[in-house]
């Protein structure tokens, strides 16, 4: 009787294909997944970025890209997304540099100052990020065009998710509750309207920039704590609510 | 009952196994012989024409005869059996693959093969489109068919181009197997549109492509594939079996080419497949490997020659 019982299986054994390009979690065990990029496109892509400024994000700065690097024209066939790969590539090498601003994650303790918050390393961060579009800022209307093409915005939109969750994950949030998911979308939303802002800003250093930002924060933070106060009397009015209904003998 | 009684000898006409024996598919005949049981030796390779195994020796031949008798009405046939979509295929695989485009405005322009080309529908389509879009009059592309009366055809229809004997378009008989004439790292675009199916070798097809493009060139296939979604598949299997060989016998008069053609659609690798024979030649293939056409029917399958690392 060399009968084995098999276990039912929940799903089915699934091909050991292609390791998933993301991950949507830190982790300090496992090396980060591979990202979208293989290092022939990297090299390529590597090579375009500074011709963004003069060229802008079209396939003629891809083209040249190649060329840099070594290849031929005809190699731009590797992006079957054209030009976007330039904005994707932005995207995700520009979230990935994040993580060098050590003085903003880990700031080395000061005597007598008090050590900087998680809510001012994400105005900070933040902040950084932006300053990463300095250089093709003037550009950046062509990827917001290529960005709102159907076929491209879940890419986009997944590359936006994952910078709000770098960015409070570089700062040190904790936090296991639903205020995980407000956080991020708020931030996301206070990015994505500042970035916008930014590329018709022509004040010196950015400036008008850095005060619509601000004023974005605080608004969160204004609607932040109004909804707090909203939800608090909610549930005290409902409770009590309840109570005066058990009172008058009602079975709930 | 009318239309029933006009119908049904048309259906019963689509289905192969009415056939009457002395149908015009000459072909089967020999192919009953070779899967007699006195099997051809063992030590014989063999291949598939279609759903029938033949010795790798007879396929070209038989291939051969096939597009010899469809040359003349290849086209309209393609348009009958695909309802015109191929054209949209054509055009977007010429489009995805941009040719003529350059990093300079004096660049020397794109060399071009377009293998199996024989009518030069997607040639003439790559020159419109490295002259018109990308600007580069000097982009060149040589049409290679193994069949030479196909070539005949693409060489009638060139007349009425601007490419007409122009230094721009070359032709060439030749196997797509071995293309001693061309010179090893000399083609920026290799494409093959339709065609890699009826090749009787394709690895060693793949290996030549590999060959003759330029580190970082670029390799280009064009072909019907594998339906994804299995409602969609069941209807086009339908369409596939049933009236395709039918066109065939009412407007080219020819019935065996097409089943042949069905057939060869059928045993074609899938996507994953042709995917990784691709790789396996050594290829870098972009994103996933290909892109499906009209929920699969065809696929376009592209690679990219690395770079030798210096």
């Amino acid at each position: 009787m060399a009968t084995r019982t098999r276990l039912a299986r929940l799903w089915p054994l699934s091909k050991p294909s292609a390791l998933p390009l993301i991950r949507p979690y830190h982790s300090y065990d496992h090396p980060p997944p591979p990202g979208p990029f293989n290092p022939t496109e990297s090299s390529i892509l590597e090579a375009a970025i500074p011709h963004i400024p003069t060229h802008g994000f079209t396939h003629t700065t891809l083209s040249i890209g190649a060329s840099d690097a070594g290849y031929i024209a005809a190699s731009t066939n590797l992006f079957p997304n054209g030009a976007f790969s330039l904005v994707h590539y932005h995207l995700y090498t520009q979230r990935l540099a994040l993580a060098k601003h050590q003085h903003i994650i880990s700031p080395p303790p000061r005597e007598g100052e008090k050590p900087i918050g998680i809510g001012g390393k994400v105005k900070a961060l933040t902040w950084e990020r932006l300053m990463g579009n300095k250089e093709i800022i003037h550009r950046w209307q062509e990827a917001l065009a290529l960005i709102a093409q159907p076929s491209h915005l879940p890419t986009a939109i997944s590359e936006l998710s994952s910078l709000s969750d770098e960015i409070w994950f570089l700062s040190g949030d904790t936090s296991v509750d639903t205020s995980w998911y407000t956080k991020r979308a708020s931030l996301s939303a206070i990015y994505a309207a500042t970035e916008l802002f930014m590329t018709t800003d022509k004040s010196p250093n950015f400036d008008d920039t850095r005060d619509f930002l601000d004023r974005r924060f605080k608004d969160v933070q204004i609607v932040g704590g109004t909804m707090g106060s909203v939800t608090q009397w909610a549930g005290f009015t409902a409770t009590a609510a309840l109570n005066v209904l058990r009172s008058k003998g009602v079975r709930i | 009952m009318v239309f029933r009684s006009i119908v049904r000898p048309l259906l019963r006409a689509s289905k192969p196994q009415y056939l009457p024996a002395r149908s015009p598919r000459c072909f089967s005949k020999s192919a009953r012989l070779t899967e007699s049981p006195s099997q051809p030796s063992n030590h014989e390779r063999t291949t598939h024409f279609g759903f029938e195994t033949v010795p790798e020796a007879e396929k070209e031949a038989r291939v051969a005869g096939v597009f010899s008798n469809v040359a003349a009405s290849y086209d309209t046939m393609n348009d009958f059996m695909s309802l015109g979509i191929h054209r949209l295929w054509k055009d977007h695989f010429v489009r995805s693959l941009n040719p003529g485009s350059s990093s300079s405005p004096n660049s020397p322009g794109w060399k071009m093969l377009d293998i199996a080309g024989g009518t030069g529908d997607i040639a003439f389509r790559l020159l419109d489109h490295a002259t018109n879009i990308n600007n580069s009059p000097s982009s060149t592309i040589t049409i290679s068919d193994i069949n030479p009366a196909m070539l005949a055809e693409g060489k009638k229809r060139s007349l009425a181009t601007s490419y007409a004997n122009s230094p721009r378009l070359s032709f060439l008989v030749a196997n797509a197997e071995e293309l001693e004439t061309i010179e090893s790292n000399s083609i920026d675009l290799y494409t093959v549109a339709f065609g890699i199916r009826n090749f009787t070798n394709k690895e060693k097809a793949l290996r030549e492509a590999f060959r003759v493009l330029k580190p970082g060139g670029v390799f280009a296939c064009l072909e019907f594939s594998g339906v994804t979604n299995p409602l969609f598949d069941a209807v086009y299997k339908r369409w596939s079996f049933s009236a395709i060989p039918l066109i065939g016998q009412l407007v080219a008069g020819d019935r065996a080419s097409y089943q042949y053609l069905v057939e060869s659609i059928e045993k074609f690798p899938k996507q994953e497949e042709f995917r990784d024979m691709i790789k396996d030649a050594g290829f870098m293939v972009p994103g996933k490997g290909w892109e499906d056409l009209t929920g699969g029917i065809a696929a376009i399958h592209k690679g990219v020659k690395p770079i030798e690392k210096p």
